[in-house]
């Protein structure tokens, strides 16, 4: 029995519910020859801001136990080379992949700035809003941390584009629920959680943090039931408001059965992250083993386990 | 070839010298097209070790009969993983990646500079030296903070090649640092400007670019950089290495991708 695994949401067919996180998969084309982006249900584009941005000094990267801490500062290309050397790429070997493109900027008006260049290009079909990147200095958190603040740049982005809008959140907050009530209603179509948790470690012979901006972002199987926990919490709590907005869970997935368990806490969507560097066929492999459970489960529509852990 | 991900079956683990140890597993398509100063990145399978990274090594030995070896320190958890692995053991390994050193067929003479776990590029490199049309005179100088810690070099290097040992405790070889050896006893006898490549710590990288970048004339100077990796190949941008510009934004190489063999003149060493 073949297993169902379409979803629809924010208005678009996905083929399957498995995409591939934001500064984990670059613009597509490094990983072609080995997990092409058709086989995903959409790719998540490193975050763009209006400028180039070079990041910050070595070391950006260090293991941690089940996990990873990055400070790459949101080094990219920025938004007039990805419309001009990457966009064109990703729309001609996507496939019936969808093309979600993230954004950020370093104040709100970069956020509508490079949403408005963004979002009118031809193949973008959504935007995914960085609004809790722990790893660039200068209060930066500040846009996700603060409801009001989250309902700005929201509110900015919507009046600039037509496509659908993620609102990706950052747990380092009291109460993500409250962030993802105010991204919605300011006119998010989605909100994808988590983003990274701010971490640290210390090498005791140097006796100094080992990154170079001393904290950094903790990704990987160590976020995932943070992860976990954070969607059943805003599942719920956007019933409970009467607002429906999908969720795209993210945080520490790398197989079906992590998948599975974002799926049946509330969202419709996952994201393959830190796993890609592990594995580069990790997201194939998460799709491949979502099939699998629930064909061993009898489940013919993998959109039937959507928030399935709350009514069990 | 284009870098694959695949599991192979570790064939060999020996002991070199002290904490250092020779990891052997067949790889017949990644033997075959190996360059000097590539890498790959080892990663446990799932759930065989606490190590969740991947972690990136430079190749000592690509053999004709498909079999490659990696030359590793056990320091830190995942070398120490690496240490503990046996005969049938499977590991995933992600390669070839990275930019090699570029042979230099006009160079008449070749000095390689290797500074402990920096050896392996090199001694890979020396080997790929000698089959150019016109293999340049090659000196390796091998240098080790203790005696103990010196690998044996005999049936790796082809005898061509003129081996110069140095430890700083004074036990084995040259009483220094690798460096010193080279401005003490090397330099002195090059009659022609010579290729000079390089992988080792960065202090020692650093000190190098000094030394000729002191008025030494050179026909080239390749450095291999180490850097933390997740990916290995361009993704992560995790590995940054800034080269040295006038301007006043950073400006930063990816250490897998654009590496990570660089100039080293055009590296920011301090």
């Amino acid at each position: 029995m073949a297993v169902d695994l379409s979803v629809n949401c924010l208005g678009l067919e996905f083929q399957n519910p498995v995409l591939v996180a934001s500064g984990t998969f670059g613009y597509g084309d490094q990983y072609e020859d080995i997990m092409p982006i058709r086989e995903l249900g959409a790719l998540v584009t490193k975050t763009i801001t209006p400028r180039m941005r070079p990041g910050n000094p070595p070391p950006r990267v260090v293991e941690t136990d089940s996990g990873m801490l990055n400070t790459i500062g949101l080094a990219n290309v920025g938004q007039d080379e990805f419309l001009r050397e990457k966009l064109p790429w990703l729309v001609t070997h996507r496939g019936a992949a969808r093309v979600i493109v993230n954004v950020a900027g370093f104040a709100e008006e970069e956020f509508a700035e490079v949403a408005a260049a963004v979002g009118s290009a031809p193949g973008v079909d959504a935007l995914e809003v960085n609004l809790g990147c722990p790893n660039v200095k200068a209060g930066y958190i500040h846009f996700g941390a603060d409801p009001q603040s989250v309902r700005r740049i929201v509110s900015l982005v919507r009046s600039q584009v037509e496509l659908p809008i993620v609102a990706k959140l950052s747990p380092n907050v009291t109460d993500i629920a409250a962030l993802a009530e105010a991204a919605v209603a300011a006119g998010a179509d989605a909100v994808s959680l988590i983003n990274t948790l701010p971490g640290m470690k210390i090498d005791i012979n140097r006796r100094r943090p080992v990154l170079s901006q001393g904290f950094g972002g903790l990704s990987g199987p160590a976020v995932r039931p943070v992860g976990v926990a954070c969607v059943y919490k805003v599942y719920r709590r956007l019933a409970e408001a009467g607002m429906s907005a999908p969720i795209v869970g993210i945080g520490g997935i790398g197989c079906g059965s992590d998948a599975l368990e974002y799926i049946l806490a509330g969202a419709s969507l996952v994201q393959v992250g830190t796993a890609s560097f592990v594995r580069p066929r990790a997201a194939a492999e998460t799709i491949e083993g979502i099939a699998e459970i629930c064909d061993r489960q009898g489940v013919t529509a993998v959109t039937e386990l959507v928030g399935a852990a709350h009514r069990s | 070839m284009n870098p694959a991900f695949t599991r192979v079956t570790v064939t060999g683990i020996r002991q070199a010298a002290g904490d250092t140890h020779v990891l052997t597993f067949r790889d017949e398509c990644a033997a075959a097209a190996i360059q000097p100063g590539q890498f790959c990145m080892l990663s446990p399978a799932p759930g065989a070790s606490c190590i969740y990274l991947p972690r990136p090594f430079s190749y000592f030995r690509a053999l004709d009969d498909g079999r490659v070896e990696i030359l590793f320190r056990a320091l830190g958890r995942g070398t120490r993983w690496m240490a503990g692995l046996r005969p049938g053991d499977s590991v995933a390994v992600f390669g070839p990646l990275g930019r090699p050193f570029q042979l230099e067929a006009g160079a008449a003479r070749a000095v390689l500079v290797a500074g402990g776990v920096g050896l392996p590029p090199l001694a890979l490199l020396a080997e790929r030296l000698l089959r150019l049309e016109r293999p340049p005179r090659i000196d390796l100088l091998y240098g080790e903070t203790r005696g103990e810690r010196v690998v044996e070099l005999g049936g790796v290097l082809p005898p061509a090649v003129r081996l110069w040992t140095a430890s700083e405790d004074g036990s084995t070889g040259f009483r220094g640092r690798v460096t010193e050896l080279l401005t003490q006893k090397v330099w002195p006898t090059l009659d022609t400007p010579p290729a000079v490549y390089t992988c080792g710590p960065r202090a020692m990288l650093a000190a190098l670019a000094d030394i000729l970048g002191d008025g030494r004339e050179v026909h080239s100077f390749q450095a291999s950089l180490e850097e933390n990796m997740a990916c290995g190949h361009g993704i992560c941008m995790g590995c940054a290495v800034e080269l040295a510009t006038d301007a006043p934004q950073p400006y930063y190489k990816l250490c897998c991708k654009d590496g990570p063999v660089f100039n080293g003149f055009e590296v920011k060493w301090r």
